[in-house]
């Protein structure tokens, strides 16, 4: 099997990476923001990954892990905000989330 | 890559973090087992906790600085005294919380636990010197507090802003992660260290991948700091958020935020300083008028104090900026006042930011103190509870709380004689020494404007009247003993800075400064 070559998976980190930022932007769905960023965690880890295996060293490898930790960690504690949220105002959508006004 | 063999001598620079650690272990398994109904000792076990640490970490704060954990941290004096002040600060929050918690029925071990890990996180925040562990303590840090914002879960406001405070907080985070991952690609190493020699081959053969990366790191850490035009969160979390919690954001928060960021600047910054400068030159400038402009018009107490929050950052960003040399060929920097070639005196920009975060740190805890004993007998949690108006003619119901206030303001503004003042002289003096005169007037003309929503309060306390129906709040030691003890280093510090000054100098010995 060939290797998939480093711009390839670069760009395709790129890009999932520009749909997350954008999602976090666009979206109104809770839910949808949230899985927003961890699909710019997972291009960042995939980043990692591709320069790992073109430079031939391990670091890459282990940060993907230790990032894969940490996101779990941070999802939990947000699934946990996102319910919150839900109890107090019946929704997750975020045009409603208006109570602080300048 | 081998496994080290750990031997107690090498977790010794990181104790104050094992001790926060261990007092917030404790305080969970406490939870577990003890089932009496008071729990008043909890908040005993956490000052404990955050004394101690710091009482270790100013131990370990004259040593001379070296890589630990194979370079993957560096104990310096600039590490050490950051984590004195986060633990003083943790302290004072830690006194404020036990009151506060008590009138709301909520006092549980989790939420002093949450408050140590978050302390303990950013205490190896300003210790990490690679990447990745500087991405963990940051995530360290920012998941405990979200919990804390949404700590008091039952009104819409902190659950809303403990919301906002998470996306935006994971959204910088992977703006940081990407960063890192094509600062990994670009250079081979995690390490900020080994990072300098490629990065500045990698400017010249890949300048776009790498501007890249330096951009997305910076804007992780501008998130974190709330630097504007990145600060949109800040209000509405710092007043959604339980006001001790508040407390913690603007001092602890906000003082390993900057820690890790001189940290990865310092050495990121050496392989293009001028960009560098020049970002972070442009980013105080925004921050400093900015968050001044919008603190004019608020009249919510709490609001205004998260608008003062991010002013506050300016003048600090304004410190980090005087760490890089500025050959005044910038419109900012070109002043016929200035003789000769500026030499960057870092020792001396250190001290500044170093006791500008003591500063901010005493005065934001103090001022966020005397905000919740006011809040406590507001119904519900309206934005009433923090309106001006809360102020009017405390000095005649409460004389000790409105002096120390004034003077908590008097020092946010920067009006001597007390530590703000200092805290200011010292940034704004490395600032021009180091050819930034006109951003050094740009600093000092906001704060002129910032004195304005300052000094407003003071005028509320002083010389409005009291309010006829409005009840007296009621006096608890904790709460009295951290607005006196603040008080006191606030005014102290101002008179008298010149043995903490003398400390704090020794934070030049910043590792990889040769």
């Amino acid at each position: 099997m060939l290797p998939v070559p480093l711009p390839h998976t670069l760009a395709l980190a790129a890009v999932l990476f520009c749909l997350g930022m954008v999602g976090v932007m666009v979206r109104r769905n809770a839910l949808v923001v949230f899985m927003c960023v961890e699909l710019m965690l997972n291009a960042a880890n995939l980043t990692f990954l591709a320069f790992a295996q073109a430079h031939g060293d391990t670091t890459g490898h282990v940060s993907a892990f230790f990032v894969i930790a940490v996101a779990a960690a941070e999802a939990s504690v947000g699934l946990a905000i996102v319910i919150a949220v839900f109890r107090s105002r019946g929704t997750v959508n975020l045009e409603e989330l208006k109570t602080m006004k300048h | 890559m081998t496994l080290p063999d750990l031997t107690a001598a090498d977790l010794q620079p990181v104790l104050p973090a094992l001790v926060l650690a261990a007092g917030a272990s404790v305080l969970l398994l406490s939870e577990v087992f003890l089932t009496t109904a008071s729990r008043s000792h909890l908040a005993l076990i956490a000052l404990g906790s955050s004394v101690l640490a710091g009482g270790v970490a100013l131990a370990t704060a004259f040593e001379p600085a070296h890589a630990v954990f194979q370079g993957l941290a560096v104990q310096d004096p600039f590490s050490s005294f950051v984590t004195v002040v986060v633990c003083l600060g943790l302290a004072g929050v830690v006194l404020l919380s036990a009151d506060f918690l008590k009138q709301r029925q909520a006092e549980r071990g989790e939420y002093y636990a949450l408050m140590l890990f978050a302390a303990a996180g950013m205490s190896l925040l300003a210790m990490s010197a690679e990447l990745i562990t500087l991405f963990i303590n940051l995530e360290v840090l920012s998941v405990s507090t979200y919990a804390l914002t949404a700590f008091l879960r039952r009104g819409p406001r902190p659950a809303e802003a403990a919301f906002k405070y998470f996306i935006l907080g994971a959204f910088s985070a992977a703006l940081f992660l990407y960063g890192s991952a094509l600062l990994y690609g670009v250079t081979g190493t995690t390490r900020l260290a080994d990072m300098v020699g490629p990065l500045r081959t990698a400017m010249h053969t890949q300048p776009w991948l790498a501007t890249c990366a330096l951009a997305l790191v910076a804007a992780g850490f501008a998130f974190k700091v709330a630097a504007v035009p990145f600060h949109m969160w800040a209000p509405d979390v710092y007043e959604g958020a339980p006001t001790p919690v508040t407390a913690l954001m603007s001092a602890g928060v906000k003082a390993a935020a900057f820690a890790g960021l001189v940290r990865v600047f310092l050495f990121l910054g050496r392989a293009d300083p001028e960009v560098v400068a020049l970002a972070l030159s442009a980013l105080a400038v925004l921050t400093m008028v900015g968050g001044n402009l919008l603190a004019l018009p608020q009249r919510n107490v709490k609001r205004m104090l998260a608008y003062s929050s991010i002013a506050h950052a300016g003048y600090l960003l304004l410190g980090v900026a005087a760490l890089f040399p500025h050959p005044g060929t910038g419109v900012l920097a070109a002043t016929p006042l200035m003789l000769g070639s500026p030499a960057v005196n870092s020792a001396d920009a250190y001290k500044g930011i170093l006791f500008y975060l003591l500063a901010y740190t005493v005065s934001s805890v103090g001022a966020f103190g005397v905000l919740s004993v006011l809040e406590r007998h507001a119904d519900g949690d309206g934005a009433t509870a923090w309106d001006l108006d809360r102020f009017s003619g405390l000095a005649q119901r409460r004389p000790g709380w409105a002096v120390a206030m004034a003077a908590f303001m008097l020092s946010l503004a920067g009006i001597p004689p007390t530590v703000g003042f200092m805290g200011k002289l010292l940034v704004f003096r490395a600032a021009v020494d180091s050819g930034l005169l006109g951003l050094a007037i740009i600093g000092v003309l906001a704060s002129a404007a910032g004195a304005y929503y300052y000094l407003r309060i003071v005028v509320y306390m002083f010389m409005r009247p009291a309010p006829a129906e409005g009840v007296l709040p009621e006096k608890y030691w904790a709460t009295e003993l951290a607005l006196v003890a603040s008080a006191v280093a606030v005014v102290a510090l101002g008179v008298l800075p010149g043995r903490v000054a003398d400390w704090l100098s020794q934070s030049g010995m910043f590792f990889g400064t040769r």
